[in-house]
């Protein structure tokens, strides 16, 4: 299917893969596909991810939300609209097998995305130099400047492709190869097959396909999986196993190659992959239920996918997803890391590459730690020194530096031993986890700022909820939003800071958006932060079952009243460190219980401490019942009085 | 009951002969010292406390108090839990009393028989405690009257609240202001007549 459901955060936006970063939002789209309208996917908010293009329902949100994967996108028209019809943009999807797109997807968001992808290069490519790093595409093209095998885009074809085909950049060097070149290396991996099927020309770029067990073109590789089967039966040495790069013969159980360090393939992934993605297949969201009977029915082509624009903003949308294409940031994922690691070699012959450092220790004890420390550095160093190179090789290797730069935030941190701060690195390294990125010009321009409100609502509701944090579970389930606010600016890393004022119209947003997170105005003014389920009542039952309980332990020193009767006042102190509430939230749910009249005060030396109420509320009936057990007392007395009892 | 027999001032100093009075619960529970901030509870605590100050005075037959020596007394201060009710706290409940008709603030003057009582508002530091209204005073002692069938004779003040005949009344031993002005509400209905001068009044009932 072109579109896939897709799992939603907590705040009900779409989860990210790994490495996937958010382009732009815009709110207020509706679906097509071909010529007709999705019923149900006609009002909400499209996220344009690196990777992705996800809509997310607006009504239902878990049911109907769907993404397309940018990698499967074959090209996409914009439409501008004319009179009453809205903006579009058509998003045409690859013609290739569905199985195919499958197991791309799969391999791509695996664990493992090198070891993952599944290629028949090792069996026939083996003596072809330019068909190395067994990527999503077999297809490697050699950079004129500085020697670095690329993959070919998966979307070139070399039978359609002309002078205006987008060819992306050297990922080393960043200079762009000649069309020609491109070309020769995608027709030389075709032609390397050598099982020459009819449809060679298109299925030339996907080796998944050669892969999947079902297409005619397979007894080659079925060879070739039944000689790894029996590599793996009895781990014989004698099976070797030939390199896709550099045909050096490698033990089977390596995993990257001895000599080059290219990538291996494990063997029995293919099949698991396989099977996983037939799992898909039959397990389709909601939507794509009709969809799929459609394709079965023999058309290959699936409908291409229409984005409508009510609310604005398809002309950023356009130029982002543009761009996007070009960067094709998914390809970063599965290509080999080899531009840092081969620069090392070549800069410094001592240390290997960098990935692999926990191989260099061999030597054990403290010279072991020293050279593992000394290698690191070295390492560290290499990236630095390459990442700055050039602009594009920054961009090729910005999340390492990214990472390094962390960790160096934490080690200074670490020394200065403050938690605090070492807090504060944490939530800065997970926030950068998440993607917290939200900024105003990734939403749509064309409606007002509501949507970027709306947009903050979810990101903080996110950023509360989120369990490895856990910021409201630490906070006792409540938080001012003070310190919310300077929390969440905190982890943002000191870039993109909100407002407060921008901060409090998005906590406002909580309520209307559905989201698990609620803003609470004490009456003191204070506003705090605190998960949907704990409503007042459920604070005030908490507290009154601690007060409780205060009847049953006799307090740690004597006093003079009934302790078993009245329990014994407690301060906002007690229970701040009680519920682990900070001190103002405690004082403020003390004076809201007082002011449902669940508790009363107590002023005294000791400060303001708060009782259970046993005094009660004024009961008309209870008043009523009092007056006439006073009358009745009255007349007995009179009575006694008179000697006529008693 | 009603074994005192030196009553004419009646300060709550001391707790007086009688069995000791049984104070609720609330008088045991610390924050009921405090004034509360919820209305309700607010509420709740002066009617209780108000409760509190009628019974206690009618146990121990009080007909004003002191406020800056009742404050002493144990009907504010909690000995045992070491609590107290402070003045102003005090002057609150005795103020929402007054509204509810059971106190009154003596005027500083001690012009107590005025008509306008309500007008004698906070300032006072004597209170009169109503555990009987003077209207409910006045028609036991026009029962009394009755029943001793008295009516068309004159009593003077001394003899209804000293005399022997009275004895065994609720009246006996009462306090003379109160008891003065339960005698006006009688003479406006037109029940009794008042003479004769400050020491030695006398009352004719019809």
């Amino acid at each position: 299917m072109f579109l896939k459901h897709i799992d939603l955060t907590t705040a009900l936006r779409p989860s990210y893969l790994p490495d996937e970063v958010l382009l732009f939002v815009q709110d207020n789209v509706g679906l097509y596909e071909g010529k007709f309208k999705l019923p149900n996917q006609q009002n909400g908010q499209v996220y344009l991810t690196s990777h992705r293009i996800c809509y997310v329902d607006k009504d239902e949100p878990r049911k109907y939300s769907a993404a397309l994967n940018l990698k499967e996108v074959d090209r996409y028209e914009f439409y501008a609209g004319f009179l009453k019809s809205s903006a579009k943009i058509t998003i045409v999807p690859k013609p290739l097998k569905r199985s195919t797109l499958h197991n791309r997807v799969v391999s791509n968001t695996g664990v493992n995305s090198r070891g993952s992808t599944p290629s028949p290069a090792p069996s026939d490519n083996a003596y072809t130099p330019p068909s190395g790093p067994p990527s999503m595409t077999a297809a490697t093209w050699v950079c004129t400047i500085c020697s670095f095998s690329n993959p070919v885009p998966s979307n070139f074809d070399p039978t359609t492709a002309n002078a205006h085909t987008p060819l992306p950049p050297c990922l080393a060097c960043g200079i762009k190869p000649t069309l020609s070149q491109v070309l020769k290396a995608a027709i030389s991996t075709a032609s390397n097959r050598p099982a020459a099927t009819p449809n060679a020309s298109q299925s030339g770029l996907s080796s998944q396909e050669v892969s999947s067990p079902i297409t005619p073109q397979s007894s080659d590789l079925l060879t070739f999986d039944t000689r790894v089967g029996s590599g793996q039966g009895k781990p014989d040495a004698s099976v070797s196993f030939h390199c896709p790069r550099c045909t050096f013969s490698n033990h089977p159980s390596l995993l990257s190659c001895e000599m080059c360090g290219a990538p291996l393939l494990s063997q029995n992934i293919p099949s698991s992959i396989s099977s996983s993605e037939y799992i898909r297949t039959q397990s389709p969201g909601p939507v794509k239920d009709s969809n799929s009977k459609t394709s079965q029915g023999g058309t290959d082509f699936a409908e291409s996918v229409k984005i409508s624009f009510r609310g604005g903003g398809e002309k950023i949308f356009y130029e982002r997803l543009k761009s996007a294409m070009t960067q094709r940031k998914w390809l970063l994922q599965d290509a080999p890391p080899a531009p840092k690691s081969n620069r090392g070699m070549d800069d410094s012959s001592a240390s290997g590459s960098p990935s692999t450092p926990v191989q260099k220790t061999k030597t054990a004890g403290i010279a072991g730690l020293e050279q593992l420390g000394l290698n690191m550095r070295k390492n560290n160093e290499i990236l630095i020194g390459s990442a700055f190179e050039d602009l594009e090789a920054l961009m090729a290797s910005a999340k390492e530096v990214v990472a390094l730069a962390e960790r160096f935030a934490q080690q200074v941190n670490g020394a200065s031993g403050d938690v605090t701060s070492k807090d504060n690195s944490i939530l800065a390294e997970s926030a950068h986890q998440l993607g917290l990125i939200t900024t105003k010009d990734i939403v749509g321009g064309g409606s007002s700022e509501s949507l970027y409100f709306s947009e903050l609502a979810r990101n903080l509701a996110e950023f509360l909820t989120d369990d490895s944090r856990g910021v409201l579970k630490r906070a006792g389930g409540i938080l001012t939003l003070v310190e919310l606010w300077a929390m969440f600016n905190r982890a943002r890393g000191g870039v993109e800071l909100v407002s407060p004022m921008d901060f409090e119209k998005a906590a406002q947003m909580w309520e209307g958006l559905k989201l698990p997170v609620r803003l609470r105005k004490f009456r003191s003014g204070v506003m705090v932060v605190q998960a949907r389920d704990r409503t007042d009542d459920a604070t005030i039952k908490s507290i009154l079952a601690w007060l409780q309980d205060l009847h049953e332990f006799p307090p740690d020193r004597d006093v003079a009243w009934d302790w078993r009767e009245f329990g014994r006042g407690v301060t906002a102190q007690e229970a701040a460190e009680r519920f682990g509430w900070s001190l103002g939230v405690a004082e403020e749910e003390l004076l809201m219980a007082e002011e449902h009249g669940a508790l009363c005060r107590e002023e005294g030396l000791e400060g303001l401490k708060f009782w259970k109420n046993y005094i009660g509320s004024t009961d008309p009936a209870l008043l009523q019942k009092r007056e006439a057990q006073e009358q009745a007392d009255a007349l007995i007395q009179r009575l006694k009085e008179t000697g006529l009892i008693g | 009951m009603a074994t005192t027999t030196t009553s004419p001032p009646p300060q709550p100093q001391s707790s007086s002969s009688s069995p000791s009075f049984p104070f609720p619960r609330e008088y045991f529970f610390p924050a009921f010292f405090t004034r509360q901030t919820n209305i309700t509870i607010h509420h709740a605590q002066l009617t209780k406390w108000s409760a509190l100050i009628l019974a206690y005075a009618r146990h121990h037959r009080l007909f004003r108090i002191t406020i800056s020596a009742a404050a002493e007394s144990d009907l504010f201060f909690n000995r045992g839990i070491d609590r107290r009710l402070s003045p102003p706290d005090i002057r609150e409940v005795l103020d929402f009393m007054r509204k509810d008709g059971r106190a009154e603030f003596l005027r500083p003057d001690g012009a107590a028989d005025a008509a306008s009582a309500a007008a004698a508002a906070a300032g006072g530091d004597v209170v009169f405690l109503y555990w009987r209204k003077p209207e409910e005073w006045a028609a036991l002692v026009e029962a009394f009257v009755e029943e001793t069938a008295q009516k068309g004779s004159v009593l003077t003040v001394y003899e209804l609240t000293e005399g022997e005949n009275t004895r065994g009344t609720e009246f006996h031993g009462m306090d003379n202001q109160v008891l003065m002005k339960a005698l006006n509400i009688l003479v406006k209905r037109g029940k009794a007549q008042i003479f004769g001068s400050e020491d030695s009044l006398g009352v004719k009932f019809f």
